[in-house]
């Protein structure tokens, strides 16, 4: 595999690997090879997540005060918008899997590529070509619907880029749509010899529940932003109640696919965590099949209880009753991960390293957003929080306290896998310790603002509210902060950082098993599996003394 | 693959993909990732179904009202070329896989004739619907002004659902849509079984009587829904000819065989599919009220 | 191994063969004449409301399965094929019996709603 230097220890890059295999610019456009796709997604990815974050920062500034004098209430309500649907549909939902998924899944398995490498190049070419219509309607001057696009206002009344932002997202769905059909091909037909089902790491099967999400969920957004944009231009009416439409309607088939969207967008955080736990802990998974099965259950779940994010809309009390019953169901398995999470970590012998601050960071924060989710599941408690601060508090710690700090750990645990080296241990702690303190300073206080009455999407509110705003922005300064560090300290890494080896964690993983860059046929041999997942038994000939022994004698970055 | 170095020195069968061991690994992979597909479009168009479902249980006296005036003789008609189309594509794959490139050319140029009928079915539909004013969108009719002498309210308008059968002479400036016949509706009130919904929407609240605007609205949203799914399905017919073009290209070079010919199959899945999309459409758009004017009603 | 396929992969490759297509083209055409003259009788009079709509699905869905079953060869598939197709009906019937329990019950008084 990889050579090492006999008395320093230091690795020796592999001549060639998939980084290099063709260095025109034509090889890395119509590459064929996940983990180049992989690459070019988390460049565009990140793109996203600082232009959402501008949106965000500029929403914390203006609230700041309480009269509405940073911006106008028209600017601040495409401001907010923008900052949801370039955070949702460009980041949060391609990030893990596109990205990671992308780069991982033919590794984990032990195969060459992904089943499809040609859709999967459509993938990314369609979210560059969601993005951009989207991008081009936000600079002629944006959307202001919510990104939510609710009618009547999004088809009647209001004279923003709708339709270019919708075709934008329309376009990017089938992006979605295509890395979730090539996932579900790939886990059934490319596994090495060996690898069983049950012996696939839990990441994978965080993605294959996720791709059948994907699949299922993404085709109904599509029909409806399409049915939005028909009636913006005919006005026909299905949606109107004066000619007999109904406005619900649009409510329903839109939270049709956006409640399972938000589980296309935690289910791959989970994945990831249950990576982090188990290894970080050098501990074999507790209940490994419960959480295997517990990501297909709330995959299969989520479509289910959609009604809850219309619970004042107007829809019946019988459905709502049946929509709140089954959110109280969906928490579960959510549930179930957590305890075997835990439970994992109980007498493991745990190295708090940057991926494991963030891993363990996720399952307190998620703990939170989950267990507030049941307050707004609950048919009678909800009608006091719903629009309110509350709810924009609880999807913040489920989607940035779970999904976000998952993502930047798996970022900082595959870093070296994928670029061979390895970042400074040192800023990664300090940045994710900003991560977690900033955002917990940014998004607490906005319970009790939700609680006390602090209606969502305004620009301004009484002045009682405001201290809890200031620390609400401070927190959000830090969080900026937490957030900035890593792309400086990772991109230093790429020119400065130490080579990484193969396996600069010790790891049992089939990941670990192969160069740091891997080839572009990620093995040199094909592997045959004859291991357990997280197999951390004596024979799996990983000295953790070892590895020990190595991290306190070479130099530190 | 210039830029990409393959580590293997074997025999590849012809048209297998490099990242497959083997043949059979391709043709599994390829055949589940087109019905994952499949599977993706079924949700795409069951929003429209839905879309239908509702309205449909809301409105059932005004999609009868409406599906009664589409053309069900060439509705009949369409559905028959596509069940013949779907015979010629499964016979297309059978001879792929025998080899037999004279009768693969055949089954996909007669496969292409009878999806190209349908279409051409389908303009002709449409194009009766321009022209008696059934288009939902205001604007999209043809256009016919007012003869000059000629004013809005001549007679005492008759009540809508009286003089169901007679022709009303074609007036429409605007291109707005026309429907003047809500018959049914008071055919639902007398026999008591109008939904609650109904009895709100068809109504005018001031004078208790069914008001011709109103039940015209409820017409106009099923005939969008109309053009809306039968729009949607023959976009996919369109697609769907592009991929035979193509598939009659290989055909003609004789790529297909008993060793390789998943590409027919994966396309046979596809137009199947669009045939029994148009199978559910068929009923559901063009049979639903005419027992209501069969018998007399 | 990428040789000694040709023989066993292919063994059911034929099917039913053209009789047997010629058989469900038989079926689907007569089921297509069947629901366009069921339509035209007040099945709703005789039966209970709703009996035509419910006839025609019945026969779209006959006419489907054939289509599925022998056209698409899901007969001969693997049961992942399977899985999918009913599956993915299941996940229509989802949406539409949690949308309609929505219209359905509005103002039904259930719950004060």
């Amino acid at each position: 595999m990889q050579t090492q230097d006999e008395i320093t220890g230091e690795f020796q890059r592999p001549k060639l690997n998939y980084l290099n295999n063709g260095t025109t610019l034509k090889s890395w456009l119509l590459t064929k090879d996940h983990k180049r796709i992989a690459l070019m997604y988390l460049i565009s990815v990140s793109a996203f997540f600082m232009m959402g974050g501008i949106y965000a920062s500029i929403i914390r500034l203006e609230l700041l005060t309480p009269a509405s004098d940073l911006l106008e209430t028209g600017t601040y309500n495409k401001v907010f918008t923008q900052h949801g649907i370039l955070m949702i549909f460009f980041f949060l939902i391609p990030s893990i899997p596109a990205v990671l998924g992308n780069f991982l899944i033919p590794i984990m398995i032990g195969a060459k590529d992904l089943a499809l490498p040609r859709v999967n190049l459509l993938s990314l070419y369609l979210y560059w070509i969601g993005g951009s219509f989207a991008l081009w309607g936000l600079m002629q001057g944006g959307v202001d619907t919510g990104w939510t696009f609710y009618v009547p206002y999004s088809t009647t009344f209001s004279n923003t880029y709708v339709m270019a932002v919708g075709l934008g997202i329309f376009i990017n769905g089938f992006s979605s749509i295509l890395t979730g059909l090539n996932f579900i091909v790939t886990v059934h037909t490319m596994r090495a010899p060996g690898m069983t089902w049950f012996r696939l790491p839990l990441f994978v099967w965080a993605h294959y529940a996720v791709s059948l999400v994907m699949v299922l969920g993404t085709p109904v957004i599509a029909i409806t932003i399409l049915l939005m944009a028909l009636e913006r231009v005919a006005h026909v009416g299905i949606f109107d109640p004066s000619i007999g439409g109904d406005p619900i309607l649009f409510q329903h088939l839109f939270w049709f696919y956006s409640h399972p969207a938000v589980y296309i967008m935690v289910l791959p955080g989970m994945g990831v965590v249950s990576e982090l736990i188990s290894n970080f802990s050098r501990k074999k998974i507790f209940g490994y099949e419960f959480i295997a099965f517990s990501s297909i259950a709330i995959a299969v779940f989520g479509f289910l209880v959609w009604g809850h994010h219309m619970f004042v809309s107007g829809q019946s009390i019988y459905a709502g009753m049946v929509f709140s019953f089954l959110t109280m169901v969906v928490a579960v398995p959510s549930a179930i991960k957590m305890f075997n999470w835990t439970a994992t970590m109980y007498k493991g012998s745990i190295s708090y390293d940057t991926p494991m601050l963030y891993g363990i960071g996720f399952m307190g924060l998620f703990l939170i957003g989950g267990l507030t989710g049941l307050f707004l599941g609950a048919i009678g408690l909800t009608v006091h929080l719903t629009d309110t601060y509350f709810v924009v508090a609880h999807f913040h710690y489920v989607m940035v306290g779970g999904q976000v700090i998952a993502y930047l750990g798996g970022i900082h645990y595959w870093w070296p896998k994928i670029t061979g080296k390895m970042y400074s241990e040192f800023w990664g702690k300090i940045s994710a310790m900003l991560v977690f303190v900033g955002f917990n300073l940014t998004f607490f206080p906005q319970f009790i603002l939700g609680y006390q009455g602090m209606p969502r999407r305004y620009a301004a509110y009484p002045p009682e509210f405001q201290v809890l705003n200031i620390f609400s922005t401070a927190g959000a300064s830090v969080l900026a902060i937490g957030f900035l560090m890593p792309a400086i300290y990772l991109i230093h890494s790429l020119i400065w950082g130490k080579e990484a080896g193969p396996n600069p964690w010790m790891l049992p993983g089939l990941e670990w098993r192969t160069s740091s860059p891997p080839p572009t046929e990620n093995f040199l041999e094909p592997p045959v599996v004859t291991w357990e997942a997280y197999e951390f038994g004596e024979d799996s000939g990983l000295d953790l003394e070892e590895a020990r022994r190595r991290a306190a004698v070479a130099p530190v970055a | 693959m210039a830029t990409h170095v393959d580590t293997h020195g074997e025999y590849h069968p012809p048209g297998l993909q490099h990242q497959f061991e083997d043949m059979k690994q391709q043709e599994e992979s390829v055949s589940i990732g087109m019905w994952m597909f499949l599977v993706q479009e079924i949700m795409f168009f069951g929003g429209l179904f839905t879309v239908y479902l509702v309205f449909r249980s809301r409105f059932p006296m005004a999609f009868a009202a409406g599906s009664n005036h589409l053309n069900v003789v060439m509705g009949f008609a369409n559905t028959l070329v596509l069940i013949v189309s779907s015979l010629t594509m499964a016979l297309t794959v059978y001879y792929a896989q025998k080899g037999n490139r004279n009768m693969q050319v055949i089954l996909i140029i007669l496969t292409m004739i009878f999806g190209a009928t349908f279409l051409g079915v389908k303009v002709v539909e449409y194009k009766e619907k321009y022209d008696d004013g059934l288009v939902p969108v205001t604007g999209l009719n043809r256009k016919v002004k007012a003869s000059a002498g000629e004013e809005h309210g001549e007679e005492p308008a008759k009540p809508c659902w009286e003089g169901a059968h007679e022709e009303h002479e074609y007036i429409n400036p605007k291109g707005e849509f026309q429907w003047h016949d809500c018959s049914l509706a008071k055919k639902a009130e007398n026999e008591g079984f109008l939904t609650p919904t109904e009895k709100i929407g068809y109504y005018n609240p001031a004078s208790g009587q069914i008001d011709a605007n109103k039940f015209r609205d409820k017409v106009r949203i099923y005939f969008w829904i109309y053009f809306a799914m039968t729009g949607l399905h023959a976009l996919h017919m369109i697609v769907g000819l592009i991929l035979m073009s193509w598939l009659l290209y290989k055909a003609w070079k004789n790529t297909f065989s008993a060793e390789y010919y998943m590409p027919v199959e994966m396309s046979g899945l596809y137009w199947h599919f669009v045939d029994i999309v148009w199978i559910f459409l068929f009923p559901l758009l063009y049979l639903l009220g005419r027992h209501f004017i069969a018998h007399g009603g | 191994m990428a040789d000694n396929h040709s023989e066993e992969h292919h063994h059911e490759e034929q099917h039913i063969g053209i009789p047997g297509y010629l058989v469900v083209f038989g079926i689907l055409v007569v089921g297509t004449i069947l629901t366009y003259t069921v339509a035209l009788n007040d099945l709703d009079s005789i039966l209970f409301h709703g009996a035509n709509t419910l006839v025609a699905l019945l026969i779209a869905f006959i006419k489907m399965s054939c289509v599925m079953l022998f056209f698409m060869h899901v007969r001969w598939s693997p049961r992942l094929v399977w899985l999918s197709a009913v599956g993915s009906f299941f996940w229509l019937a989802i949406m539409f019996a949690f949308t309609m329990q929505d219209y359905f019950t509005r103002g039904s008084g259930v719950f004060g709603g």
